[in-house]
């Protein structure tokens, strides 16, 4: 019976009450922990051949019959009002086959707000020729004065939201009878997403129905977004995204991209790509913004915390939203009295986006480095403090966690922590060494709706289908792993068919780590509800009682023992097929499901340049049930050597007066190249949360980049006795640091 | 755009001759970023890739002529000779670029941060240049005469570069804000010529053009002082000026102990 409920839904931190239709799932047991046949072992992608062949289609290979290339004009200014756009030489030219502006696209503005904000679009032939018909625009600029500072952005109260404050206990009492109070101010810097494959949409008009390839990390929300913006019912749009090249928060919506495209498919009756270029990407499509974050931390002189105050001002850009900097300080520790207070700048710079634990690996930043000075100035080992401040149940929100085995991650750090003795040790000359660490908190629960079918056909052999999309970490693997499994099927005998909504159920968005959670229940549900159909044919078939059969092995196996291959008994069948459907059921009521983990770096820190290198990461994290050891593995590597370019070397730049972009292209952007990785150890705790879903596993997308700048530049004080405090840690900063370190010490000197 | 692809030197220089407005391309790595982000739409491309005279190096005269077509990779197995050019060379870019870069074309570009060049300056290079009316060879420190800018005639060719062996003590360094694949914060070359009884030291990225600075043996403990002073670096997005200068002190002690110890 399909059940109706109220339930919680949380993306990325920000949580909604909504309504949800569920199949009741016959309560279906979680597995016993470990690894099984195939949940749990370790198992290559079952596309990598299809994608190290180039044989796998992503948006940028998509081109239909009769396909038009999109040219965006972008606002050379910061801020910028359009006196004139004339449009008339680019409509008469008989190459320029299309040419709109704001009266035909919502996505175009006469009022840019940032450097790179779309204006006006063409579509030609090819697009080398579109972006040569750009320069038939006719646009008569008036620059304006950007507001480029975010402080001054919080003094003149341009803010995108009101102050967000937050006040649990009693701070101001709290710290005045702390023994010990550190404080600091800490910034981050602006990065850039840098997905391989750049924000791309091919639309095409087929009869009434609007066709839209488009590289996404959210294809209902695609739909949505379109049908509220055009007015169209949701049915008449199809979203298409069977291979994507990745997103990291910054592809959750249709994106001007889609609506130039369609604009421009709409007046010229012709399908339109609109691809950015890596600079297009670099301006427009979102970063991770910038914060400065204002923190204190009182103690006790056993360490245990009994104050934390937070300042965070974020620095979000023209459009985007203030994201929950503040988060790590009120959910980490078990501390009564927080206060934290947080600003969303609204500067004529680009549009912030979600960006792999948006506010979390910023606010881990800060928090986490804080902890460590207070740590300093109590002489207490950093690990046994952050022991000492475990929270056993959520404050935040006054609930207990529905799994949390925090402590077990700290327990496993130790040997990496003990290390650092030795790796001190191996200092020599210029090159100092040191080992650091930091905790991690953040969501990856997931939630409903989600839905699955499963198809068994008179082959024995299973499809996985649903409209969900793999965003290139691997889920399309995942999914088939718990389907096999539930099947008792060997997994060469189970395809995943997903990445098109008109040819599946709605499926979750891949954001907040929420794609294994919320997808895999609902494959597995669904998986054994076709299970289930084959046993009941197969007792009746057979004359035996169904509680006697299961599926192993590609196999109906009874327990008497008989068995039969599942090709004998779906044989039967000839073309009718064996459907099952599965949905994602609710989230426990009451709990909170969190991620948790801690990360130990050693860096070795040269004193005379301010070069930094990171030699080695463990990284040990709890996220419930690991589906894929292999595919989890991946993903902790590349949260790591993300972390680690956000820790040393990337940043993006403008220009302090004229608010234009710096860095568009990888060459003034720096990525970390593989020179750049450290050795990297990972350690899963692969514990079920007993109380969530049917398979107890939570996301891992992006918990692994949450704690590595932090346990970098710990190391570094570590190393060095120097407190960085502003990332990217560039040379300039890391002498800066160490020149502060020196005057520190010879102040500190007896005369 | 044309591309011209002439089999020998002397038909090169014909063509140069002829479409002066030809853009010479050896390895590509510099030229194609040019016509990749539409800053050149040159009419015609002149391919020297084919031209014999223009690849490897030999011994002509006590001196190794390097072929203006020698790349990075090719380079870097000179160490036993020119230590300090094969350490620049195993900086420069990824594999792919030290497979198609060339020395030639470092000093086609000029760049004030062109890793070739301050190794080639400590060697006291000569740069021969051929046109139509026969060849010419110009001390490399002359031939770079400003930022991205050379002393090459438009008929003119960069053929090779001639540089004396000066024994092992010699060395290259390079700053850059990641470990792989990157334009030099600074860059430095230090070279010990006993024959003259001085050392030479040049940097890269800290200046309009790559600077050079000499001191007698005897004088080296001034030399990160000087060099530092010799420099005048300017902020940009990959450093600061005042890290530049900072930083070309620190390399050049690290240099002399190296080279002196
Ligand atoms: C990803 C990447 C990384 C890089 N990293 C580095 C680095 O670390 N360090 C560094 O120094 N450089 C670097 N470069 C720049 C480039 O690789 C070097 O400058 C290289 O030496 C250029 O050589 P080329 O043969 O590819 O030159 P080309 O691109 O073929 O030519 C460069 C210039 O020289 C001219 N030219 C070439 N041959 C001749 C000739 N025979 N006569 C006259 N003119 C000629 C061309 O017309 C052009 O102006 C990098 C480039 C890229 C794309």
């Amino acid at each position: 019976m399909a059940r109706l409920i109220r339930t919680e839904k949380e993306v990325e931190g920000r949580y909604t009450e909504q309504w949800v239709v569920v199949e009741e799932d016959a309560a279906i047991d979680q597995w016993p922990a470990g690894p099984r046949e195939t949940v749990g072992r370790p198992v290559p992608r079952v596309d990598g051949y299809e994608r190290a062949r180039g044989q796998a289609l992503f948006t940028a290979d998509v081109a239909l019959p009769g396909m038009l290339h999109a040219a965006v004009l972008r606002s050379p200014y910061a801020r910028a009002r359009v006196r004139r756009l004339d449009l008339s030489r680019a409509r008469e030219a008989d190459w320029v086959l299309g040419a709109i502006g704001p009266d035909d696209c919502d996505a175009l503005t006469l009022e840019p707000g940032f450097h790179g904000e779309p204006v006006a679009a063409v579509a030609v032939d090819s697009p080398g020729r579109a972006r040569e018909a750009l320069e038939l625009i006719d646009v008569d600029w008036e620059e304006l004065e950007p507001l480029l500072d975010p402080e001054e952005a919080v003094r003149r109260n341009e803010l995108h939201e009101e102050p967000r404050r937050y006040e649990r206990g009693d701070a101001d009492a709290a710290f005045a009878d702390a023994d010990v109070v550190v404080e600091a101010e800490y910034r981050t810097q602006t990065v850039l997403h840098n997905p391989l494959e750049t924000h791309q949409s091919v639309c095409r008009w087929e009869g009434d129905t609007l066709e839209v390839y488009i590289s996404t990390q959210f294809i209902w929300g695609v739909r949505d977004d379109i049908a509220e913006s055009l007015d169209l019912p949701p049915d008449r749009i199809r979203v298409i995204c069977n291979f994507m090249g990745g997103g990291f928060g910054a592809k959750n919506g249709a994106h001007a991209q889609t609506f130039i495209a369609i604009a421009l498919a709409s007046q010229t009756g012709r399908p339109v790509r609109c691809a950015l270029s890596r600079r297009e990407e670099n301006l427009a499509t979102g970063n991770r913004n910038s914060t400065i974050q204002r923190l204190r931390a009182g103690a006790r002189s056993d360490g245990t915390l009994v104050a934390l105050e937070g300042e965070f001002v974020n620095a979000v850009g023209w459009k985007g939203w203030s994201g929950p900097t503040y988060g790590p300080m009120e959910m980490l520790y078990a501390c009564e009295n927080v206060r934290t207070l947080t600003y969303g700048a609204k500067l004529n710079l680009p549009p912030n986006a979600a960006f792999r634990a948006p506010g979390f690996v910023e606010g881990t930043f800060g928090l986490e480095c804080l902890l460590d000075e207070l740590a300093g100035r109590l002489e207490l080992d950093p690990l046994e403090l952050r022991a000492r401040n475990h929270a056993d149940r959520d404050l935040a929100d006054d609930r207990p966690y529905s799994s949390k085995n925090l402590l077990e991650c700290y327990r496993r750090a130790e040997p990496h922590w003990a290390r650092r003795d030795a790796v001190r040790a191996r200092s020599e000359g210029p090159w100092r060494r040191g080992v650091g660490l930091a905790s991690q908190i953040w969501y990856g629960g997931g939630g409903p709706p989600s839905y699955a079918w499963v198809r068994i056909g008179s082959d024995g052999r299973a499809t996985v289908i649903t409209a969900m999309q793999d965003i290139g970490t691997g889920t399309r693997t995942a999914m088939a792993q718990i389907a096999a499994e539930e099947l008792g099927l060997p997994l060469d005998r189970v395809r995943v068919s997903l990445g098109d909504s008109s040819r599946g159920p709605y499926a979750s968005i891949s954001a907040g780590s929420s794609t294994t959670p919320s997808m895999g229940p609902a494959v597995r549900a669904a998986a054994a509800d076709a299970a289930r159909q084959v046993i009941e044919i197969a007792a009746q078939r057979y004359h035996l009682e169904e509680r006697l059969l299961t599926m192993q092995g590609g196999k109906v196996v009874s327990s008497d023992g008989g068995s039969w291959p599942l090709e004998e008994v779906t044989g039967l069948l000839e073309d009718a097929q064996i459907l099952g459907k599965g949905a994602r059921g609710p989230n426990p009521t009451g709990m909170r499901v969190l991620t948790f983990g801690i990360q130990v770096a050693d860096v070795a820190v040269d004193v005379e340049t301010g070069e930094v290198r990171v030699e080695r990461i463990a990284a040990i994290h709890d996220v419930g049930r690991v589906i894929n050891p292999l595919g989890a593995q991946s993903q902790v590597e590349g949260g790591i050597i993300q972390g680690v370019g956000h820790t040393l070397s990337e940043e993006r730049l403008v220009d302090p007066a004229s608010g234009i972009v710096l860095t568009q292209s990888l060459d003034a952007y720096k990525l970390p190249t593989i020179a750049d990785v450290p050795e990297i150890v990972v350690e899963l705790l692969d514990i079920p949360d007993e109380h969530l879903t049917n398979l107890g596993s939570k996301g891992l997308g992006e918990p692994p980049i949450v704690p590595t700048a932090a346990a970098i530049v710990n190391a570094i004080r570590d190393a060095t006795g120097a407190d960085v405090r502003s990332l990217p840690v560039s040379r300039d900063e890391m002498l800066r640091a160490l020149r502060e370190a020196r005057e520190r010490e010879r102040a500190a000197a007896p005369a | 755009m044309e591309v011209l692809t002439p089999r020998s030197l002397g038909e090169a220089l014909r063509i140069k001759a002829e479409r002066p407005d030809a853009v010479p391309i050896q390895g590509g790595t510099d030229v194609m970023v040019e016509l990749n982000f539409d800053r050149a739409r040159p009419p015609a491309l002149l391919n020297l890739n084919e031209v014999p005279e223009l690849r490897g190096w030999s011994h002509e005269n006590g001196m190794l002529r390097l072929g203006s077509g020698l790349t990075y990779t090719e380079a870097m197995a000179l160490s036993e000779r020119l230590r300090a050019l094969a350490e620049a060379s195993r900086t420069v870019g990824g594999p792919q670029i030290r497979n198609r870069g060339t020395i030639g074309g470092n000093l086609g570009t000029a760049s004030p941060a062109g890793d070739a060049l301050p190794p080639l300056l400590v060697y006291g290079a000569e740069v021969e240049l051929a046109g139509p009316n026969g060849s010419r060879r110009l001390p490399l420190q002359e031939f770079l005469v400003g930022p991205k800018r050379n002393a090459l005639a438009e008929d003119e060719l960069i053929v090779a570069v001639y540089v004396r062996p000066l024994g092992s003590r010699q060395t290259f360094m390079k700053v850059g804000p990641r470990n792989a694949m990157v334009i030099a914060v600074v860059s430095l070359a230090m070279c010990v010529d006993e024959e003259r009884n001085e050392i030479r030291v040049s940097f890269g990225s800290a200046g309009p053009v790559a600077g050079v600075v000499t001191a007698p043996l005897d004088e080296a403990d001034d030399l990160p002082q000087r060099v530092a002073e010799a420099a005048s670096p300017i902020d940009d997005v990959r450093g600061t000026a005042r890290y530049r200068r900072h930083a070309l002190q620190v390399l050049t002690s690290r240099a002399l102990v190296r080279c002196l110890t």
